[in-house]
């Protein structure tokens, strides 16, 4: 009897063919609107999902994160003012950036860069390259500050505590001194830099080529030699000048 | 005829050694190569990165163990009331003038000028074979203590020095490998004289005229101090030269996989 009366009145009702479609097409569009809403209804912002989304994807900060806030941030040490200013590339290499609350603060085209479009040396860290690393983890969020800068979290008072003590728990001032970026050493600027570097990579590096220089030329000479009758001798004396060629011992 | 050149200690400190290099060359180059293929594969054979340098470090820890009873043994080895004799003679490992006598009449000799060095029992070249061990060995694991314990390091060291260390680590043992891959596998089994292998470390003995081709002031001493009859040795059984010739080209061939992946792979890779 139930059945009956709920359904007495669309009984009655007839619908057309284009009215069939016109309803589902409706109810699509409404699902359109209404479903993504519904779906977007988490506890975060819908630009930190997508973010967060990525990170579990890829493990990976991405380009979206180089984005700096809308706002310009304070700017402590007077110093800097020109800074404000966009500046050229090449006047960009020169300045001194590392007390600015905002390392980046004016640089040309900066939303549309990546890290390593700028800082390519220093994606080849062994934290960068074995831990994956990114910078962001270290550095943190935009605005970037200068690591001089008392804000950042990479000052040398404070960066043992919020930035290694993350992975290695129990860090020390003193552990913090690993240097992450090391220079090169084959560069003649780490001499004045990181001398110790220099001169160990050096030290190394004339050990093997000494060994490797007497070594390798001994052995393989030696091995070639076996290879010739023992009787073998290189009469150089005949070769020398003002000695005359023994014909009979030919 | 036989002779006895290596005793039983001797040979299996060898063995010990050679098996602990290969695999702390196999997990140490698998992690510094990791993020290539060559890398990633010599990782796998030691169930991966992680597992790779609990490997590296307990066989570290007991290649240094194995360092420390060497030199146990060797001051055991020493004789007190002949100490001159015993550390400066021709029996010990302790280089002196004659090897830069040797390794010049050596050089001579493969110009084709003079006679090959007449040696004593242990070459110029295997002395320093010996000795290099015992600058690398230290310097690796003082290095590798640091690298693994660097909040312990830190609390006496400054941090930088763990740049250091990893720089000296890997350079060390970079030397250290291409040197035995090189420069030992080609003297011990590649060179005429030697092929298809060197079996004095293995089997224990040489035979005699080998002996006095290569060594001849042994041979010489020995008759003239009587010992060469004592000096006689069993030819070892088929069998066991079968096992030592399988594998002893297995670590030969595990040697020049490192090293040629390791030249092909080197461009990937940094020192510091």
């Amino acid at each position: 009897m139930t059945e009956v009366i709920l359904h007495k009145p669309f009984a009655r009702l007839r619908f057309t063919r284009g009215a069939r479609i016109w309803t589902v097409a409706i109810v699509l569009a409404l699902s359109a609107v209404f479903i993504p809403a519904v779906w977007a209804q988490k506890e975060v912002t819908s630009k930190t999902y997508r973010s967060r989304e990525r990170e579990k994807s890829t493990g990976r900060y991405e380009q979206y994160e180089a984005k700096p806030r809308l706002y310009q941030p304070h700017i402590r040490d007077p110093r800097p003012r020109a800074e404000l200013i966009t500046l050229a590339p090449t006047a960009e290499k020169v300045r001194f950036r590392k007390y600015l609350a905002d390392s980046h603060v004016g640089l040309r085209f900066y939303e549309r860069r990546t890290c390593v479009s700028c800082h390519p040396q220093q994606a080849r860290s062994l934290h960068a390259v074995r831990a994956k690393i990114t910078c962001r983890q270290c550095h943190g969020d935009e605005p970037i500050a200068g690591n001089s800068h008392y804000n950042s979290l990479m000052h040398k008072r404070r960066k043992y505590a919020f930035v290694c003590a993350k992975c290695h728990k129990g860090s020390s001032p003193s552990f913090a001194t690993y240097r992450i970026h090391e220079p090169s050493p084959l560069s003649l600027t780490t001499q004045k830099t990181f001398p110790v570097l220099f001169y160990a990579f050096w030290f190394m590096v004339v050990l093997a080529v000494g060994t490797f220089a007497a070594f390798i030329p001994h052995t393989l000479s030696w091995g070639l030699r076996e290879f010739l009758p023992p009787t073998f001798r290189l009469e150089i004396r005949r070769y020398l000048p003002g000695k005359k060629k023994n014909n009979a011992a030919d | 005829m036989l002779l006895k050149r290596f005793n039983r200690t001797q040979r299996l400190s060898h063995l010990f050694l050679m098996l602990t290099f290969l695999i702390q060359s196999g997990t140490g180059f698998g992690r510094l190569f990791i993020t290539t293929d060559f890398g990633r594969s010599l990782c796998k054979i030691f169930g991966g990165y992680e597992a790779a340098i609990v490997i590296h470090f307990w066989v570290g820890i007991l290649m240094m163990t194995g360092f420390t009873v060497h030199i146990v043994y060797l001051i055991k080895r020493i004789k007190r009331r002949d100490l001159v004799n015993s550390v400066m003679g021709p029996d010990s490992l302790v280089p002196g003038p004659q090897d830069a006598q040797h390794l010049f009449q050596r050089i001579l000799w493969t110009m084709g000028m003079g006679s090959p060095p007449k040696l004593d029992r242990w070459a110029y070249w295997e002395k320093f074979d010996y000795w290099a061990v015992f600058w690398g060995l230290p310097l690796l694991a003082v290095t590798g203590v640091m690298l693994k314990f660097p909040l312990l390091t830190t609390q006496v060291l400054p941090g930088w020095t763990l740049n250091i260390a990893a720089l000296l680590h890997r350079a060390e043992a970079i030397l250290a490998a291409s040197f035995i891959f090189i420069v030992h596998f080609f003297i011990g089994h590649i060179r005429p004289l030697s092929f298809p292998m060197n079996e004095a470390m293995f089997s224990g003995s040489v035979h005699l005229e080998e002996a006095m081709q290569e060594k001849p002031l042994w041979v010489e001493r020995l008759k003239q101090e009587g010992k060469l009859e004592m000096m006689k040795a069993e030819r070892p059984a088929l069998w066991y030269r079968a096992l030592y010739f399988v594998f002893g080209y297995s670590a030969l061939g595990f040697g020049l996989y490192i090293l040629i992946n390791g030249i092909v792979y080197g461009r990937f890779i940094q020192l510091h």
